[in-house]
């Protein structure tokens, strides 16, 4: 049997769908019991549930991008793993770096179906693993302490209140300028004395698109109140922004 | 409901919250770290503890503080529920963070309140299991799918769903605090343009910017709330 046929045999799937599964429960458990939470204490049905239809249509794009993930591992590492690691702790941007380090500890020249042998894989995956796993511990060991002492006592839903909000706002664009930035040096580079152009424009092109859709689903739920709008204005905006990447692309 | 009963009923379904959060979690890692030793057990071949330590050394470095980090920033922005799901269901950054903070902005509550706490697992929630499911579909669907998501044409777009994702989050942001925006933004942009070998580390340099505009933030408000005691 060729290595990869093993890699996709059915133990392999009912492992990781078994533990898929197990985390698909408690997300349902979770997710019924902060509604129910929602209603006991008096919170507005209909809120509660814009609450999850914009969730859902938030992550329907993201969640392909994670897709192409599994797919893109699926070559060397067989469908079950990376299905298992990018639904449990995983993130996109970590498994495929971590896994070219492992699989280059193994003694493999890279990640490659080739060389892929079953002890290279069971060890490729207990380093994805293991690697990613603190943040999940550091919540299990002190989630509870850490959270207690940010809890704020008072409740409500009013805007403009304590230094905690603005933070998280500040923190939040903090995220998305470093992000920006980082953009515009992939662009843009100071490179032996001078400016060096490196034709990765694609970023910036989506980023700015994105943006301007956003801005105009702004104005068509604010000016134009139409408020259902809202629910799809970052999936709309994001393909506006996919959208555009792709024709410059073609066009450049 | 009266307020004493609402706040044991909520001192209640947040101690459970820890109960439930705690379980899972602990459940998860024995699970996750166990895997790869079944399916060694089905491959007839354990994993490599000699390759492992130096592989694991090789990561550690890198992920352990990376982890940290995101333990200490992301559970204050998703409350408790949102953190104990977000944690194990991954993709923080690219999805969980974004898609609870549009679900608070959308709800219009305030961070470390109930209803923000919520709201919080209700979105992180919902969001993992579109993902369990698009993943669940895209595997069963894998051979007539491939060749559409693989497609040369659209891999632009798929390379910059991160950029898509924090275009559209820009506007919104910004435009709740845009005295904040310019002073990260000019740092982390002359930074990587000047550095662009710090491009690969801007998951750690994000706590810099995220500093300079907490920080920014927190001296406006001292002078407003200076300004506003004169004023009185």
């Amino acid at each position: 049997m060729e290595v990869l046929d093993q890699l996709n045999s059915t133990p392999l799937y009912l492992i990781s769908g078994g533990i898929i599964l197990f985390v698909v429960a408690m997300s349902l458990f979770f997710l019924i019991r902060a509604y129910r939470a929602g209603i006991a204490i008096g919170m507005d049905r209909t809120k509660l549930k814009r609450t999850v239809t914009s969730s859902i249509t938030f992550s329907i794009l993201p969640s392909i991008s994670i897709l192409l993930g599994v797919i893109a591992l699926s070559g060397s590492l067989g469908i079950p793993l990376p299905w298992l690691r990018l639904s449990v702790i995983g993130a996109l941007h970590y498994e495929t770096s971590v896994a070219d380090i492992a699989a280059r500890n193994t003694g493999l020249d890279s990640l490659n179906a080739e060389q892929m042998t079953p002890t290279a894989f069971t060890t490729i995956a207990l380093l994805m693993s293991v690697g990613i796993i603190w943040g999940v511990v550091c919540m299990a060991l002190f989630g509870k302490t850490y959270t207690r002492k940010l809890q704020k006592k008072k409740t409500g839903t009013k805007k403009g209140g304590g230094f905690g909000d603005l933070a998280m706002t500040a923190m939040f664009i903090g995220l998305i300028t470093a992000y920006i930035g980082s953009f515009i040096g992939q662009l843009v580079q100071f490179q032996n004395g001078s400016f060096v152009i490196t034709g990765q424009y694609l970023q910036l092109v989506t980023l700015v698109f994105a943006a301007g859709a956003m801005a105009v689903f702004i104005y068509f739920t604010e000016k134009k109140k139409l408020a259902w709008l809202e629910n799809f204005s970052i999936a709309g905006s994001m393909l506006v922004g996919m959208a555009a990447s792709v024709f410059s692309n073609m066009i450049f | 409901m009266n307020e004493q009963q609402r706040n044991e009923y909520l001192e209640k379904y947040n101690n459970r919250t820890h109960l439930f959060g705690r379980i899972g979690l602990l459940l998860g890692i024995v699970m996750l770290v166990g895997s790869p030793f079944l399916m060694g057990l089905s491959l007839d071949a354990m994993p490599d503890l000699s390759a492992f330590g130096k592989g694991f050394a090789q990561i550690a470095i890198i992920y352990i503080p990376s982890c940290i980090v995101e333990f200490l920033i992301y559970t204050p922005m998703l409350g408790a529920g949102g953190s104990y799901l977000g944690f194990i269901t991954g993709n923080m950054i690219n999805m969980k963070i974004p898609c609870a903070l549009n679900a608070r902005d959308i709800a219009g509550t305030e961070a470390g309140t109930t209803e923000n706490e919520i709201v919080s697992t209700l979105s992180i929630a919902a969001s993992s299991l579109v993902t369990t499911v698009v993943i669940a579909l895209g595997v069963l669907l894998m051979i007539p799918l491939r060749p559409v998501l693989e497609a040369e044409v659209l891999q632009p777009a798929f390379d910059n769903v991160v950029p898509a994702l924090f275009g559209a989050m820009a506007i919104k942001y910004f435009r709740k605090g845009k005295e904040l925006v310019a002073i990260p933004l000019v740092v982390m942009t002359l930074l990587f343009v000047f550095v662009p070998s710090l491009i690969s580390n801007v998951g750690f340099l994000m706590i810099l910017s995220g500093a300079i505009a907490i920080a920014h933030a927190w001296i406006r408000m001292r002078k407003t709330q200076k300004k506003e005691a004169g004023e009185a």
